[in-house]
């Protein structure tokens, strides 16, 4: 909308305001007017305007060209048509009309000076959301006061030292929210919610000299404040300031929002789980088991993470089996059995024929009372009888690992079988209990296996301060979202699941504490040293499997990105520099 | 005249000679072989012979492969369906691809073929898994054509 310029050139301020939006001038008769105090030029044109009241016009004109300028074209068609003027030729009045037809809130008067009244909050409002729907009463005990007259929530310039914000950007992004919730139309989808909407209040907050609202388009430079506006969410919460918290908790749900791709999917989860730290919602309703292994699956099937840590695993685990005629596996991480379908392909392809394959797998108990595992056991018995490889079966329910006891597995003396122990992104839950992994390493050493294989995160998501954790779990994350995005073939609905799975994790790393907390990965050196005080020793997992994983990885679309890499005899998996797996195999010191 | 020309052109006809037509479609790779399917019920039902695609599978390999291969692919659900949902991936997308129009063909090795062949168990061991959610474990594994996504990274798998 552009501002007619006229030729006209009368004395007191901008002439150029003249004829507001496009076309209204001309359908208003011309008047005749008489002298009382009205501008003449102006008369001329139709409009009456007392010179006093230029200024006044003058600004509105302004304002409304804004307020205009902030919506979309098609939002303000109504207004040529369904508003009402009455007497049009009255600048000052019509102005206002169409001011309080882009705000309704705004008061009559137009006070132009910010007068910060005393922000009250919808409480009820103020929800997650995502969990609105499920959230009926909130536990307010941690709420700050906010009725605080003299600050508001954009009153940046009240973060100390690290934020990013100076006095000007605080007026232009205050700016942009009102820009927003002037919107009555809600052509304007910027914000997340239109609850965030309804909760802005705009009547105090608009500035005199009104700058042009900010279009979030430079994507680039927003990326740049996302990342520091988490950060210093992540400082606040830190400081316990969570008043402040909360305020960066908008402002990063507003600018991921204009985030396409994987930095605003990441940064939306973050928010999330800050929120969900601030407000104390953790622990959600227990998630159903099933639900989540639904999601695992999609993440096993849209990257290859999970996959990568099988097949190294099963190489490990095949090498070690060489020559042994009966063999036992014990799987911490059952699941839906996906990594043993290669391993008994491998061993009844092998030269010399199958051993006897005994499996034992140990899961979590399901949620409806189903014998998941044992259904598991079924399907792999028919693959097993399909491929001619004698198989037994045995599956445990148990609440942790840390519940099992030796002497339960029915283990073999090592004369007869031959024993390997697999975990997959099991062992870093058992650090959130103490005890429990000391536990657990001893049981492991007295059914004596033969290998011992772990696949982890490689990530230190364990340290004690909640600002170190987060700062690596944001890496760590962003990263693996963006590897997410390369994978083209997948449809959205599984790219979909595959975010949730990893958008859960992220929850756990975040919002939780104490036992609560099981997501804590730690680093394969900090592995090590664990493992190398529990008694084990490394077993190096060899340049087979380094090859079988680098031709897998060719495989995936998009994965010019993933990198194998060997790492002192373990394999890590990583998207470009940043390793993101590790699958390593230890055996016990005693047995050389 | 015309007639005994028209005689002399109709004495040799290919789906006289089956045994010709198998060795010829023995050498065919594994796109012609798909086209000839297409040519008429004979050559239907000759390309759907597991043994031409058993040798178009393991045509390039350095080494042949062991007799437990077999039944074990067999099993899995034959060279045929092994081909199209895994080989034939894998070997374009490492780069291996047999070009019709050149002679230069690369031999893969073993570790491809044993990659395959993993892929192909997980393949067969989620089919199972479907034809158990769908509750007909009596209806033969070939028709069931059931989202299997495992080896979506690959492509989708196609029926021949």
């Amino acid at each position: 909308m552009k501002r007619e310029h006229s030729q006209l050139d009368p004395p007191p301020p901008p002439p150029s305001c003249l004829a507001g939006p496009s076309g209204k001038g001309k359908m208003w008769e011309e008047e005749q007017t008489d002298g009382g105090g009205m501008d003449e030029l102006l008369a001329v044109l139709g409009y009456n305007v007392r010179s006093s009241d230029m200024v006044e016009v003058a600004q509105k004109i302004e304002q409304l060209e804004e307020a205009m300028g902030a919506f979309q074209a098609d939002g303000i068609n109504h207004l040529a048509t369904d508003t009402v003027h009455y007497d049009p030729s009255n600048l000052c009045t019509w102005l206002e009309s169409m001011l309080t037809e882009f705000n309704p809130t705004m008061p009559a008067g137009l006070g132009l000076d910010p007068v910060p009244a005393p922000s009250v909050f919808d409480d009820s409002s103020f929800v997650a959301p995502a969990e609105s729907s499920t959230i009926t009463s909130l536990d307010f005990s941690h709420q700050r006061v906010l009725e605080e007259p003299s600050t508001s929530d954009y009153d940046l310039k009240a973060i100390p030292g690290k934020a990013m914000y100076g006095a000007n950007n605080s007026q232009n992004s205050s700016n942009n929210y009102l820009s927003l919730s002037s919107a009555s139309a809600s052509s304007l989808s910027s914000s997340t919610t239109t609850r965030e909407n309804k909760r802005l209040k705009t009547s105090e907050f608009y500035p005199p000299e009104s700058t042009r609202p900010i279009v979030l388009a430079d994507s680039q430079e927003n990326g740049i404040r996302l990342v520091h506006a988490l950060m210093a969410c992540a400082e606040a919460v830190q400081q316990n300031n969570l008043t402040l918290a909360e305020a960066f908790v908008k402002q990063i749900r507003f600018l991921a929002v204009s985030q396409a791709g994987a930095m605003g999917k990441v940064a939306t989860h973050f928010a999330e789980a800050l929120a969900r730290r601030i407000y104390g919602l953790y622990p959600q309703s227990p998630i159903d088991h099933s639900f989540s292994e639904l999601l695992e699956m999609q993440f096993y099937e849209t990257c290859p993470y999970l996959k990568f840590a099988h097949f190294t695993a099963n190489q490990a685990i095949l090498e070690a089996f060489d020559g042994k005629r009966r063999v036992h596996v014990i799987d911490f991480s059952m699941n839906q059995g996906m990594q043993w379908p290669a391993l008994m392909q491998a061993l009844a392809l092998r030269p010399g024929g199958p051993p006897a394959f005994r499996l034992t797998g140990i899961g979590p108990p399901a949620a409806d009372n189903t014998d998941q595992l044992q259904q598991v056991g079924w399907k792999l018995a028919q693959l097993a009888e399909s491929i001619h490889v004698e198989f037994e079966y045995r599956g445990f329910v148990a609440n942790s690992l840390a519940d099992l006891d030796a002497s339960m597995l029915e283990i073999k003396p090592s004369e007869v079988d031959s024993v390997a122990v697999n975990s997959v992104f099991e062992l870093h839950k058992l650090l959130a209990q103490p005890g429990a992994i000391d536990k657990v390493l001893s049981v492991v050493k007295n059914i004596k296996p033969d290998i011992f294989t772990v696949a982890e995160q490689e990530a230190n998501h364990n340290g004690p301060v909640f600002l170190d954790r987060f700062t690596e779990s944001l890496h760590y994350y962003s990263t693996m979202f963006d590897s997410l995005e390369g994978s083209v073939n997948s449809p959205e609905n599984h790219k979909a699941m595959t975010e949730a799975y990893m958008g859960n994790q992220i929850c756990n790393v975040v919002a939780c504490e104490g036992a609560d907390r099981v997501e804590r990965h730690e680093t394969l050196a900090q592995w090590r040293t664990r493992f190398s005080s529990a008694g084990f020793i490394p077993a190096h997992i060899g340049s087979n499997a380094y090859k079988q994983a680098s031709m897998l990885l060719a495989l995936f679309a998009g994965g010019d990105g993933y990198k194998v890499e060997e790492n002192n005899g373990c394999l890590t998996l990583g998207w470009y520099t940043r390793p993101l797996i590790a699958t390593s195999a230890w055996k016990l010191a005693a047995k050389r | 005249m015309q007639q005994q020309q028209k005689e002399k052109k109709l004495k040799f006809f290919i789906n006289d000679d089956i045994d010709i037509l198998i060795e010829i479609l023995k050498r065919l790779d594994g796109r012609s072989l798909c086209v000839a399917a297409c040519v008429c019920r004979l050559w239907r039902t000759l390309a759907r012979n597991d043994s031409l695609w058993e040798e178009l599978c393991f045509r390039h390999v350095s080494s042949p492969p062991p007799s437990s291969v077999r039944p074990v692919v067999l099993a899995l659900g034959g060279y045929k369906r092994l081909y199209m949902v895994c080989l034939r991936p894998v070997l374009s997308r490492l780069g291996l691809a047999e070009l019709t129009s050149h002679r230069v063909k690369r031999t893969w090795t073993r570790d491809e073929l044993q990659l395959s062949l993993s892929l192909f168990c997980v393949h067969y061991y989620e089919r199972l898994g479907a034809a158990a959610a769908a509750g007909d474990t009596d209806r033969s594994l070939g028709e069931c054509d059931a989202s299997t996504s495992s080896l979506m990274f690959l492509c989708k798998p196609v029926n021949v």
